[in-house]
């Protein structure tokens, strides 16, 4: 139980720098898509050092209070995650960070951000029973939603739910941030939008919604990297080939209307499910 | 000792009803309700410390009840009459037809047996309906104050209001006692009578119309009933819960015994507002809100679930059952959208009630341990939140003289202390760790393997949270006016500060609530236990849910920001962008306009009427419900 505990914790306090390192990556990778040079590896790094030093300044209380429980939800998931818990109270968890997230852009008079946090829930609504889906999904291929169980399977999860990982895929690109589902902020400002949830917020605060947003990454490859559990470079791969996908599906696809995510991604997550679930009842 | 406590609980409600009819001075009817309070509080927790019995009553007192109940037919027989609904005269006659039939033609006179019952769900039911209920019933004290001097009535109505407020506990709790299906029956209908009493009560058109809507669903409920009483007398020749329960699952009739079962579960349906019955339920808002949050929290809908989570054990394994996870399942998603298109706050509580209890029909449905937990967890998770926030709703429309939630933008400026309590409301309906979402969990968990209703969980608990961060979000948005220091009575204040306390209280207590309630009902029925506790953690064999260390996390989270909250000073405190054309006007964000004229920002919640509006949706979800009724009917048929 200790060294458990232990294993969580050091993993919880490395998962920030990896989910940097992964933002540094990605700039890369997306620069080179885009024929540019791109920044340093270490540059989320520097930003987010730059966004600490600044001085404070937030449209009212509710947004500092806001930002922070976001940030603690998003470690305490993690957290969870490393200590081998219910997957279904890690999303849960999680929940509470999105909720606290949209609740600080709804604090924020502002237009954009207002905004933002209309569009966040929007998107929340399309994730979340995917998600739930998915934990589901695992949860009746190994018998139950902790993730000890699925370390105990003998074979990679990916062979009995195929289907079920595309569905994730969606799920983690609206997690991500990532084009045709940026519709509630992105890593850059958009004309209409700004930067949405985030406009309202600067300096330390934008610092910890930034780590919060790291952490939220390591969890959803995390989830990810569970479809090939049997082994570390099976995870290791998988996880690095999704990224790639990821990134690719943002360089090639455009930002599309919430309307569109909705109807899309709760129409194919449901049909994707439903026969992958059928397929593995017929075996 | 248990006669006495019984008779506080069930019959001192009555007698204080009608003292509370005749007295009309405020203080002396604070003094009486107070009182009233103490003692229901007392009692029932002195009923639970003495735990599960059984009691019979002298054959005259049953007489006394078959008398009461024709009675009370007559009387709801008048009141159809004078509202000309005809469909609730025609359901009355039928009613008291088949009353009679029952009483006089088929009932077992010889069989006597124990009238009244408490197992571990009823003694549940009784803490729900009394500690829940009394605190609302302070709260009555305060709000019917204003709202009559709003109204400016030449005489004030109260009594007659209290008379019918109080009615509503005994009734609840004799219901929930009751052995003999008769008197559980007799109860049911004063619930009903009272109900509809007190939606009619500010006699506007409006009000009188939605009584009478609510008036005809609900004695249909009763027709069904007093069919399914005949049918279970002619199947299983008894009317105790008891007999039925001894007979085990199906009862001694096999199979027959499913179609009374289903008349009853359709009974529970009418009074828990389930589509497509919803409509009553929504029209019972213009009544006084203490009302709402009586009817919503602890007694009157939850009527209902009691009745469909009580036979639960008896229907366990059938095809019925399963059915009545899906129809609970589709109904938690339907009215969760309806939830999501309203701007009405007390629409989104009614909505979401109805989501609630629907959730709680399909754990009765799946019917394993774990979900009968989940149920039972709901239901008191449930009622301490939703009364709380109905009396917040009610203590804010008071003040700013609007239940729409886009008019409680900037509300922490108007009412810092109520926006507070609403919030840790709207918080403890939905994030973990609290009750309501550790009762979810169970509920998803226990569903595994149905993949139809775990699909149609996940959509409907999407879009719980949609609606209620949108609501939290709107009461914390700027702008806020100065500051003020809020005042209000303590008859008011006193039951929003002990039920936000207790929503939290309870949830950090989960375990023991777990171990000291819910888990004798389901070792009782069940004869199996659905969790264990490990490091302050529910455990199974499907998951588990780490109650104390995410309590610790998560408050240690929320302490931290609190401190970063708390050190921001005012120089700190910037206008939000606008495009770099940024001013203000009486201090509210605004922008220059064209014509270098100062707008003032506005921002509104997206309510996605294209999608989730009422009309459409309302008549999809209702169609869908009959077809699943119907079906249910013709499966067991």
């Amino acid at each position: 139980m200790i060294g458990k505990l232990v294993f969580a914790l050091v993993a919880t306090a490395l998962a920030p720098v990896l989910g940097g390192l992964i933002s540094g990556v990605d700039r890369r990778i997306t620069a080179w898509l885009q024929s540019r040079y791109g920044p340093p590896v270490l540059q989320p790094f520097y930003d987010v050092l730059k966004l600490l030093g600044k001085r404070p300044m937030a449209t009212n209380i509710w947004q500092v209070l806001c930002a922070y429980v976001y940030l603690s939800a998003a470690a305490v998931s993690v957290f969870l995650f490393f200590l081998q818990t219910d997957l279904l109270l890690i999303f849960f968890t999680l929940t509470v960070g999105a909720v606290f997230l949209v609740m600080g852009a709804l604090a924020s008079p502002s237009p954009y951000s207002q905004i933002g946090g209309q569009r966040e829930l929007l998107q929340m609504l399309a994730y979340e029973p995917l998600l739930i889906l998915v934990f589901v999904a695992i949860a009746m291929t190994t018998g139950s939603f902790k993730i000890s169980a699925v370390f105990a399977m003998d074979k990679p999860l990916l062979y009995s739910l195929p289907l079920i990982f595309v569905v994730l895929g969606y799920a983690l690109t609206i997690k991500l941030r990532k084009s045709p589902f940026d519709i509630s902020t992105c890593h850059h400002a958009h004309q209409e939008l700004v930067r949405g949830v985030l406009t309202e917020y600067s300096g330390p605060y934008l610092a910890a919604l930034e780590i919060a947003h790291w952490f939220e990454v390591v969890l959803m490859l995390s989830i990810c990297a569970l479809f090939w559990a049997t082994s570390v470079w099976g995870m290791l791969i998988l996880v690095a080939l999704t990224y790639f996908v990821e990134i690719l599906v943002d360089n090639v696809m455009a930002r599309m209307t919430w309307k569109w995510m909705l109807r899309s991604v709760l129409g194919v997550g449901l049909v994707l499910s439903v026969l992958n679930m059928l397929w593995l009842y017929a075996n | 000792m248990l006669d006495t406590l019984v008779f506080m609980v069930v019959v001192v409600p009555f007698l204080v009803a009608g003292l509370l009819y005749v007295v009309r001075p405020d203080g002396v009817r604070k003094l009486i309700v107070s009182a009233m309070a103490l003692v229901l509080i007392g009692s029932a927790l002195a009923l639970l410390a003495q735990g599960p019995f059984l009691m019979a009553v002298p054959a005259a007192v049953n007489e006394l009840v078959v008398l009461l109940d024709f009675l009370l037919l007559f009387l709801i027989l008048v009141y159809s009459y004078k509202w000309k609904s005809r469909l609730a005269v025609w359901l009355t006659l039928f009613q008291i037809a088949a009353l009679a039939w029952l009483d006089f033609g088929l009932a077992d006179h010889g069989k006597a047996g124990p009238a009244i019952m408490a197992d571990h769900l009823s003694l549940i039911m009784l803490l729900v309906i009394n500690i829940v209920g009394s605190f609302i019933a302070i709260y009555a004290l305060g709000y019917m104050k204003v709202h009559e001097e709003e109204l400016a009535l030449a005489k004030s109505r109260q009594p007659r209001f209290f008379f019918f407020f109080i009615l509503f506990f005994g009734a609840m709790n004799g219901l929930v006692l009751s052995n003999n299906l008769d008197w559980m029956y007799f109860f049911w209908e004063i619930t009903t009578f009272c109900c509809v009493m007190l939606i009619a009560h500010d006699h506007t058109e409006i009000a009188l119309k939605n009584a009478t809507r609510a008036l005809w669903m609900n004695v249909l409920g009763g027709a069904t009933f007093v069919s399914g009483l005949i049918l279970i007398q002619k199947v299983a020749g008894t009317m105790f819960l008891t007999d039925l329960f001894a007979m085990g699952p199906m009862g001694a009739g096999g199979g027959a015994l499913l179609i009374p079962l289903f008349l009853l579960v359709f009974t529970g349906f009418t009074k828990s507002a389930q589509p497509p019955f919803e409509s009553w339920l929504c029209g019972a808002m213009v009544a006084p809100t203490p009302v709402s949050a009586l009817l919503h929290s602890s007694t009157m809908v939850k009527a209902g679930v009691y009745m469909v989570l009580r036979l639960a054990p008896l229907y366990a394994g059938t095809f019925l059952s399963s059915f009545i996870a899906v129809f609970g399942a589709f109904c938690f998603v339907a009215t969760a959208a309806l939830a999501v298109g309203q701007s009405n706050g007390k629409k989104v509580l009614a909505y979401s009630t109805i989501s609630n209890l629907a959730l709680i029909i399909c754990c009765a449905g799946l019917n394993t341990p774990a979900s009968i937990t989940a149920a039972i967890l709901l239901i008191i998770f449930h009622a301490v939140s939703k009364g709380l926030l109905f009396m917040c709703v009610g203590t804010i429309e008071q003040k700013i003289h609007s239940r729409d939630i886009e008019d409680m933008r900037g509300l922490y400026g108007v009412m810092p202390k109520t926006a507070v309590i609403a919030i840790i409301g709207v918080v403890t309906m939905m994030l973990p760790p609290f009750g309501m979402l550790l009762a979810k969990w169970m509920a998803v968990e226990s569903a595994m393997g149905q993949f139809l209703v775990i699909a149609l969980m996940a959509a409907g608990s999407a879009l719980t949270v949609l609606f209620w961060a949108r609501w939290a979000g709107a009461l914390l948005s700027a702008p806020f006016d100065a500051e003020r220091p809020e005042k209000l009575p303590f008859s008011v204040r006193m039951p929003h500060v002990v039920l936000a306390s207790l929503a939290v209280l309870l949830s950090v207590g989960a375990p023991f609530v777990y171990y000291g309630l819910a888990e004798p009902v389901v070792a009782m029925y069940y004869h199996a236990q659905a969790f264990t506790m490990q490091y302050g953690s529910f455990v199974s064999s499907t998951g588990m849910f780490v109650v104390y260390p995410l309590f610790i996390l998560l408050g240690l989270g929320l302490i931290f920001a609190l401190r970063a909250a708390g050190r921001v000073t005012p120089s700190e405190i910037a206008a939000p962008y606008m495009c770099g054309a940024q001013t203000t006007v009486d201090g509210k964000a605004a922008f220059t306009g064209p014509m270098r004229t100062p707008v003032v920002s506005v921002s509104g919640n997206y309510y996605l009427d294209a999608l989730f509006g009422e009309k459409k949706l309302s008549h999809l979800a209702n169609s869908v419900a009959i077809v699943l009724l119907i079906i249910m009917l013709g499966g067991v048929l």
